[in-house]
C-alpha cells in the first residue's frame, strides 16, 4: 500500500511538471509551438524511444538494464524490411516475423542473464554488439529501403488527427500498466527487482520472471523497431544509437529506481511526454544548437536523481520524527 | 585466502592467454602475416588508448562499479588543452600541454565523484548523465570541430619510438612515444595498486564497503581520488589519440566505452567490484585489438567483427558461470575468494 502511494506521487508530481511546462511553452512561444502539426511529429517520434523506454524501464525494475533495445528495434526493422522487400511475402507475416525476432532476442538476453547469471548490464552489453553485427550481416551493412506504400502508408496516417503510431504507444502503454500493475507476473517483477533472493525464497520462479521480463522488452523494442520502419521508410543498423541514454534517463526520469523494485509504466509515458516536448520546444529556437540537448538531459537526469533523493530523505526523516 | 584468489584469477587470465595465442596462430596460419612485424607494432600502436582507457575502466570497476563517461572527458579536456595551447601561443615541451588536460580532466572527474560519493547513485547512470553533459558542451556550446594540433604536440607526434618495415610487403609501420606514456601508467598502477595502502583500499572498497571502513580506510576519500584520476588518465588518452592521429577530432572519442568495458571484463574483472587486474586488463585489450585489427587478415569480412566482439564478449562473462557449472566445489571457492 505504501509503496503503491509514493508512486502515485511521482506520477502526480511529473503531470504538474508536464503542465507547467506546456504553460511556459505556450506563453513563450505560442504561436510556433501549440501547433496541432507539431504536436503530430512529437506523436511519431516519442513513440519509437518512448516504447524502447518502456521496455528498458521494465528490466531496470526487475533489477537489470537492458542496454540492447535500440539494437533490438534496429535488428526487427531490418529483418521486416529484408521481408518486406520479397515480393509476394505478405506484410502481416513481415511483422510477425520481426517481433517474434525481437522476442528471441530478448529471451537471449534473458538465457544469458537468469541462466548463466551474468550481470545484466554486461550481458546486454555484449548481445547489442552482437544483435549490431548481425543487423550488419544481413543488411550487408547499407540502409534497408524500398518498403511497399502499403505499409509505409501506416507512418503517416492519421485517426482523427492523431498519428497512428502513437495509437499503438498509447495501447502498449496501456496494456503494459495493466500487465505490471494487475497481474501475477507484474508484481513478481517488482519483488524480484526489491529482493531476489527474499523473492526466491518466497517460491518465485526468478529464472522464469527474468526470462520473461527481458522477453517482453525485446517484444516491445521489436515494436519499436516497426515503427520507425514505418515513419522513415527504411531501418539501418546504427539507427538512433543515442537513444540508449535517452531511455535510461526517462526511465529514471518516470520514477524507475535503478536499483530495480520501484517505477510505474505511467510514469515513464509522462517523463517520454516530457522529454519530447522539452526538446521540440528547443527546436523552435533556430540558434540553440541541437547539440545542448545532450547536456539539458545530462543536466536533467543527475538532477532528477538529486531531488528524488532529497525528497525520499525529507520523507523518512519525517516519518521517523513521527515515530 | 588471498593465494587462493590470485590464483583464481591467474587462471582468468591464463584463459584469456591462451585464446589470443590461439586466435594469433589461426590468424597467421591462414594469412601468413600475422607475426611479421609491421603487424605487431600495428596492434601495438592500435593498442595505446584503449589500454589507458582501461585503466579508467579497471579502477572505477573494481571500487565502484562501470564508469562511461571516460570518452568524452578525453575528448573535452583535450579540446581545452588544445585550445588553450593555441590562446597562449605556447611552443614549450609538449608534457606541459598533458598537464593542462589532466587539470581538466581531474575537475570532471571530481564532479563524478562528488555525484556518486555524495548521494549514492549508480555509477553507470552518473556518468551516462555527465558523459551527456560533457558532450553538450563540447558540441554545442565550445562547437568543437576537427582541427590541427599546435606545433609542440606535432612535434611530440612525428616522434617515433621505434619504427620497422616489412621486407616482404614493403609496408611500415612506427611505434609512437605515446607507447611510453602507457608504459609509464601502468608501472605507476601497478606501483601504487599492489604496494601502497591506498591501492589495496582500492580494492577493499570495492570487496565490501562497509569492511573495508571498519578496517579503516576512508572510503568516500579513496572513491572520490579514484574518479578525479580517472579524469586525469582519460584526458591522457585523449591528447595521445590525438598525437597519434596529427589532428583533433571531436566526434571520434564517443562509443568507444563499451568496447574498453568488455575488454576489462574479459580480463577477469568483476562488476561486484574488488576482482580486476592491470594483467587482465592489457589481455583483455589486446584480444579486442586483435579481434578489430586482424579478422581481416584471417580472411573475415568487415561485417562479421560486431559479431565477433559481441560473441568474445558473451563467452568471456559467461565464463565464471561455466566454471560454477563445472566444479561446484570449485565455483564455491570462486564466491568466497570474492568476498575476501
Amino acid at each position: 500500500m505504501k509503496k503503491l502511494k509514493t508512486m502515485d506521487e511521482n506520477v502526480l508530481r511529473l503531470t504538474i511538471l508536464l503542465f507547467a511546462f506546456l504553460l511556459i511553452a505556450g506563453v513563450t512561444k505560442g504561436d510556433s509551438f501549440l501547433k496541432v502539426s507539431i504536436f503530430q511529429t512529437m506523436g511519431k517520434q516519442l513513440s519509437e524511444y518512448g516504447l524502447m523506454a518502456v521496455g528498458c524501464g521494465i528490466c531496470m525494475i526487475s533489477g537489470g538494464i537492458d542496454l540492447s533495445c535500440v539494437y533490438v528495434a534496429n535488428l526487427c526493422g531490418i529483418v521486416a524490411g529484408l521481408l518486406m522487400q520479397k515480393s509476394g511475402f505478405p506484410i502481416w507475416a513481415a511483422v510477425i516475423a520481426a517481433i517474434v525476432t525481437g522476442a528471441a532476442c530478448g529471451a537471449f538476453n534473458g538465457f544469458l542473464i537468469s541462466c548463466l547469471k551474468i550481470p545484466a548490464m554486461l550481458a546486454t552489453l555484449g548481445s547489442y554488439q552482437l544483435f549490431q553485427g548481425i543487423s550488419v550481416v544481413i543488411s550487408g551493412g547499407s540502409s534497408v529501403g524500398n518498403i511497399p506504400k502499403a505499409y509505409s502508408a501506416f507512418g503517416s496516417v492519421t485517426v482523427m488527427g492523431i498519428p497512428a503510431a502513437f495509437l499503438v504507444f498509447l495501447a502498449i502503454i496501456i496494456a503494459m500498466s495493466f500487465f505490471m500493475g494487475k497481474t501475477v507476473f507484474g508484481t513478481r517483477i517488482y519483488l524480484v527487482g526489491t529482493n531476489a533472493k527474499s523473492a526466491m525464497f518466497a517460491g518465485i520462479k526468478n529464472k522464469t520472471i527474468l526470462t520473461g521480463t527481458y522477453m517482453l522488452s525485446g517484444l516491445i523494442s521489436g515494436c519499436a523497431g516497426l515503427l520507425s520502419l514505418a515513419r522513415i521508410n527504411s531501418a539501418k543498423a546504427d539507427f538512433g544509437t543515442s537513444y540508449t541514454m535517452q531511455c535510461i534517463l526517462i526511465a529514471v526520469l518516470g520514477g524507475v529506481n535503478p536499483n530495480g523494485g520501484f517505477g510505474s509504466i505511467p510514469g515513464i509515458a509522462i517523463a517520454v511526454l516530457i522529454l519530447q516536448m522539452l526538446s521540440s520546444y528547443l527546436n523552435t529556437f533556430p540558434d540553440i544548437s541541437n547539440y545542448y540537448r545532450d547536456s539539458i538531459w545530462g543536466i536533467a537526469l543527475i538532477g532528477v536523481l538529486i531531488i528524488n533523493f532529497t525528497l525520499e530523505k525529507r520523507k523518512t526523516a519525517r516519518q521517523a520524527k513521527m515515530n | 585466502m588471498k593465494n587462493l584468489m590470485n590464483k583464481l584469477i591467474k587462471q582468468t587470465e591464463f584463459w584469456v592467454f591462451m585464446i589470443i595465442i590461439v586466435l594469433a596462430l589461426l590468424i597467421q596460419a591462414r594469412s601468413g602475416a600475422f607475426f611479421a612485424n609491421n603487424n605487431i607494432v600495428d596492434i601495438m600502436r592500435s593498442m595505446i588508448c584503449p589500454a589507458l582507457y582501461a585503466v579508467c575502466a579497471l579502477l572505477a570497476f573494481v571500487s565502484t562499479g562501470p564508469d562511461v563517461s571516460f570518452p568524452l572527458i578525453a575528448a573535452l579536456s583535450s579540446y581545452l588543452a588544445i585550445v588553450i595551447t593555441y590562446g597562449t601561443g605556447y611552443d614549450g615541451p609538449w608534457f606541459v600541454v598533458y598537464l593542462i588536460g589532466m587539470f581538466f580532466g581531474a575537475l570532471m572527474g571530481a564532479l563524478n565523484g562528488f555525484i556518486i560519493v555524495k548521494y549514492k547513485f549508480p555509477s553507470l547512470i552518473v556518468t551516462l548523465g555527465t558523459s551527456s553533459l560533457f558532450s553538450g558542451i563540447l558540441l554545442g556550446a565550445f562547437e568543437a570541430e576537427r582541427m590541427e594540433l599546435p606545433d609542440t604536440l606535432q612535434r611530440f607526434g612525428s616522434m617515433n619510438l621505434l619504427t620497422v618495415s616489412n621486407e616482404k610487403t614493403g609496408l611500415g609501420s612506427a611505434l609512437p612515444m605515446t607507447f611510453l606514456i602507457l608504459i609509464v601508467v601502468y608501472l605507476i598502477a601497478y606501483a601504487v595498486l599492489n604496494f601502497t595502502m591506498v591501492g589495496r583500499g582500492v580494492y577493499a572498497i570495492g570487496g565490501d564497503e562497509i569492511s573495508a571502513e571498519r578496517a579503516g580506510f576512508d572510503v568516500k576519500k579513496i572513491r572520490f581520488g579514484i574518479f578525479v584520476i580517472n579524469g586525469m588518465i582519460a584526458a591522457v588518452a585523449g591528447l595521445c589519440y590525438s598525437v597519434m592521429s596529427m589532428k583533433y577530432l571531436p566526434t571520434e572519442f564517443a562509443g568507444g566505452e563499451m568496447v574498453v568495458i568488455a575488454a576489462i571484463v574479459l580480463g577477469g574483472a568483476r562488476l561486484t567490484g574488488g576482482v580486476g587486474t592491470l594483467k587482465g586488463c592489457l589481455l583483455g585489450t589486446l584480444l579486442l585489438t586483435m579481434v578489430t585489427n586482424s579478422l581481416i587478415l584471417a580472411g573475415i569480412s568487415v561485417y562479421w567483427q560486431k559479431v565477433f566482439i559481441g560473441g568474445i564478449i558473451i563467452i568471456g562473462t559467461a565464463i565464471p558461470a561455466i566454471q560454477y557449472f563445472l566444479g561446484g566445489s570449485r565455483g564455491k571457492k570462486v564466491k568466497g575468494g570474492e568476498a575476501a
